[in-house]
């Protein structure tokens, strides 16, 4: 009951103050940066940090999480007008949305991805008011053991599933985010690491710089690097309709934000896979799966609604463990540690309203996505005509801008350029990104609690492995990249396929 | 957003990426072992500074060792005719123009000039610049006005966001 307060109280504040011009224009913006080809979620959080870190914490939390929300529900725009989609977790998004939309269906097919992005944040939205309570309560219990392995857990499994052909390319990706975090003081003797007499250097790399390079440098060089997309002149027909073909498939939507919110709990995952996942299950389900990949009302549907449960889900870990669901989510982590709020197993004891204010500010980024998707439809169009020469140096000015902001140091631009360079980089040789970022987040977690859990037990690794909340951890990530790897996965699929021809 | 490169190209990539990741790793081992165990001031050996980052090093250089072994036994080790085509290609050329305008505003223009001048120029370079190169043409007459009032309003908008709202002071005077 608590928490229901808490929650209506919240509620109540953003409806009732200048909060609410702020959930507008934030989840509109959101809406628009996700529309646009080449601008994230993440990049848009990144640079709404930067315009937002002199604001009270509350009042930036929420125009961060209404960007995030607008984002990645902004992105199924272009998936479905241009088959570009918008942000990567609308890459599913496209594969029905666009043969709606060329069957002249275009504005059903965008009703159907607000419906299912309305439904998917409401259940994540449920989730993360019952689950991050309780989750932070269990986390009370996590010593130096506990979090090392969580943060082992979160960087390969974060790699292994967003380079499911190529793990061993998401784990060096993990790696090599780790090893960024190694640069600068250390945590337990002050002892600068790989600074080479710099005191920039001694300071750490910044998470807000590097993730402006890597999502938002990098995004400039690979859409210039690609052909101009055409401009959109589809017409579009009524949207009301496509309100109602979604209702018809109630249950693939219930589906669809349960997997969403699950692949957004799991550390550095997110909405990506929180999309694909939710549409291969319906798929799979679907009576009529055959249509899917043509135009499929079901498909676009669980596609849609899986990646916005994400984000919510995604927002549990960080709030209870420090330990992001996505990259976006890494880039609200961030702004939440430089406002004064330190989310972690303590949340609930140091910060015990904030939780619920948060799951305030997605319910009220929630409405306004709906709201602005359905009766803006046609004015949005205007933003697929804007050419990306105009645009793109725009955003890099803002880049460059946003990464000196933060500390007023030109040594963070330098750090954006060297991240943006390999960024692209590895994104060209399909490095995935979102490990790298977990990494860089989680690699103070590791190094210290690695070097706590030794000492407390005299050097001794059996703690590491029989703790029984560290052995649920290490087994987990163990089984599951097992049997993720592609030999294994083959030879599970021949095997269950014998056994069903079988039975 | 990228396609991914075909697979015969894509193994020759990580044959060279790999063997520069492999050494990175390697680099990484070794600088760890240099750093100080601080012996003298008799901290416990299990938390000094190199632990961390050497074992994530040997992690580096072992996955790069993995990649460098399949993509030699997938043959991505001999020389390829379509780095040619690589070289040649309109998008190469578009990302190494992108590249040198955006390096030459992050790290010359922003830190030494005036925002007011090196933002406009930056943005004015570079919508007249890629644009031409997409049209294969110089601009027209109102192309050129469009990008100019472009970055004007770029310039004027942003810089007095951040310096008389967030009170950021820019560099470069």
């Amino acid at each position: 009951m608590d928490g229901l307060s808490s929650f209506l109280s919240a509620l109540i504040g953003i409806v009732t103050s200048t909060a609410l011009i702020d959930v507008l224009w934030a989840t509109l913006l959101g809406i628009v940066v996700g529309m646009m080809p080449g601008l994230t979620a993440t990049l848009g959080v990144a640079l709404m940090t930067t315009l937002t870190f002199q604001m009270e914490a509350e009042r930036a939390i929420l125009i961060l999480v209404c960007m995030y929300v607008g984002a990645i529900y902004g992105g199924s725009r272009s998936a479905i007008l241009l088959n570009i989609p918008g942000t990567p977790a609308n890459a599913a998004t496209s594969l029905d949305g666009f043969p709606l939309a060329r069957a002249g269906k275009a504005g059903s097919a965008m009703a159907i991805a607000t419906t299912g992005s309305v439904v998917g944040s409401m259940i994540g939205m449920v989730a993360l008011a019952l689950i991050a309570p309780l989750l932070a309560e269990f986390a009370l219990s996590f010593g130096a053991y506990e979090f090392f392995w969580l943060a082992v857990f979160g960087v390969l499994v974060a790699g292994q599933l967003t380079a499911l052909d190529d793990p061993i390319k998401g784990w060096l990706a993990g790696f090599l985010g780790l090893f960024v975090a190694m640069i600068g003081q250390e945590g337990i003797h002050a002892v600068p690491r790989f600074a080479y007499g710099s005191t920039d250097l001694a300071g750490g790399i910044g998470l807000l710089p590097a993730m402006v390079g890597a999502f938002g440098f990098a995004e400039i060089l690979t859409v210039m690097r690609h052909e101009a997309y055409e401009v959109v002149r589809s017409k579009v027909d009524s949207v009301w309709s496509g309100v109602r073909q979604a209702w018809g498939y109630k249950m693939t939507a219930l589906r669809s934000g349960l997997i969403g919110t699950f692949m957004g709990l799991v550390p550095g995952v997110g909405e990506d896979m929180g999309s694909w996942a939710s549409y291969a299950a319906a798929r799979q389900t679907s009576k009529n799966g055959s249509a899917f990949g043509k135009g499929s009302v079901e498909g676009l549907l669980a596609a849609e609604t899986g990646n916005n449960a994400a984000v919510p889900g995604a927002l549990i870990p960080v709030l209870t463990l420090a330990v992001p669901g996505s990259a976006p989510a890494a880039v609200l982590l961030a702004a939440m540690i430089i406002h004064g709020i330190r989310p972690g197993p303590l949340i609930m004891v140091e910060f015990p309203d904030f939780v619920f204010s948060v799951v305030a500010m997605v319910f009220a980024a929630t409405l306004a996505m709906g709201a602005l998707g359905l009766l803006l439809t046609r004015p949005l169009l205007l933003v697929l005509r804007v050419p990306r020469e105009r645009l793109m140096p725009i955003v890099f000015v803002l880049c460059t801008v946003g990464a000196f902001a933060i500390a007023s140091r030109t040594f963070d631009v330098g750090v954006m350029i060297v991240f943006g360079v390999l960024g692209f980089l590895l994104r060209e040789l399909n490095y995935p990104m979102a490990p790298l970022i977990l990494g860089i987040v989680l690699g103070d977690i590791l190094d210290k609690n690695l070097r706590r859990g030794l000492v407390l037990s005299d050097g001794d690794l059996t703690p590491f492995f029989t703790r029984p909340i560290s052995a649920v951890l290490w087994l987990t990530a163990l089984v599951f990249i097992v049997l993720t790897m592609p030999g294994v996965r083959r030879i599970f699929t021949k095997l269950t396929g014998r056994w069903e021809k079988t039975s | 957003m990228s396609a991914p490169a075909p697979r015969s190209s894509m193994d020759r990539l990580d044959f060279f990426s790999s063997i520069l990741l492999t050494a990175f790793g390697v680099a990484v081992l070794v600088e760890s072992l240099r750093l100080p165990r601080l012996e003298n001031l008799k901290v416990n050996p299990y938390t000094v500074p190199g632990l961390v980052p050497g074992l994530l090093g040997v992690a580096i250089a072992a996955c790069g060792l993995v990649i460098l072994l399949r993509s030699i036994l997938r043959g991505g080790w001999r020389a390829g005719g379509d780095a040619m085509d690589w070289r040649r290609s309109a998008a190469v050329r578009r990302t190494l123009v992108t590249l040198a305008l955006t390096l030459v505003y992050a790290l010359v223009l922003f830190p030494l000039v005036p925002f007011r001048i090196a933002t406009p120029l930056f943005v004015f370079v570079f919508i007249v610049s890629t644009e031409a190169m997409m049209e294969g043409r110089r601009p027209g007459l109102r192309a050129m006005v469009t990008a100019a009032l472009v970055a004007l309003a770029t310039g004027l908008v942003v810089g007095y966001v951040f310096q008389h709202l967030f009170f950021v002071r820019l560099p470069g005077g």
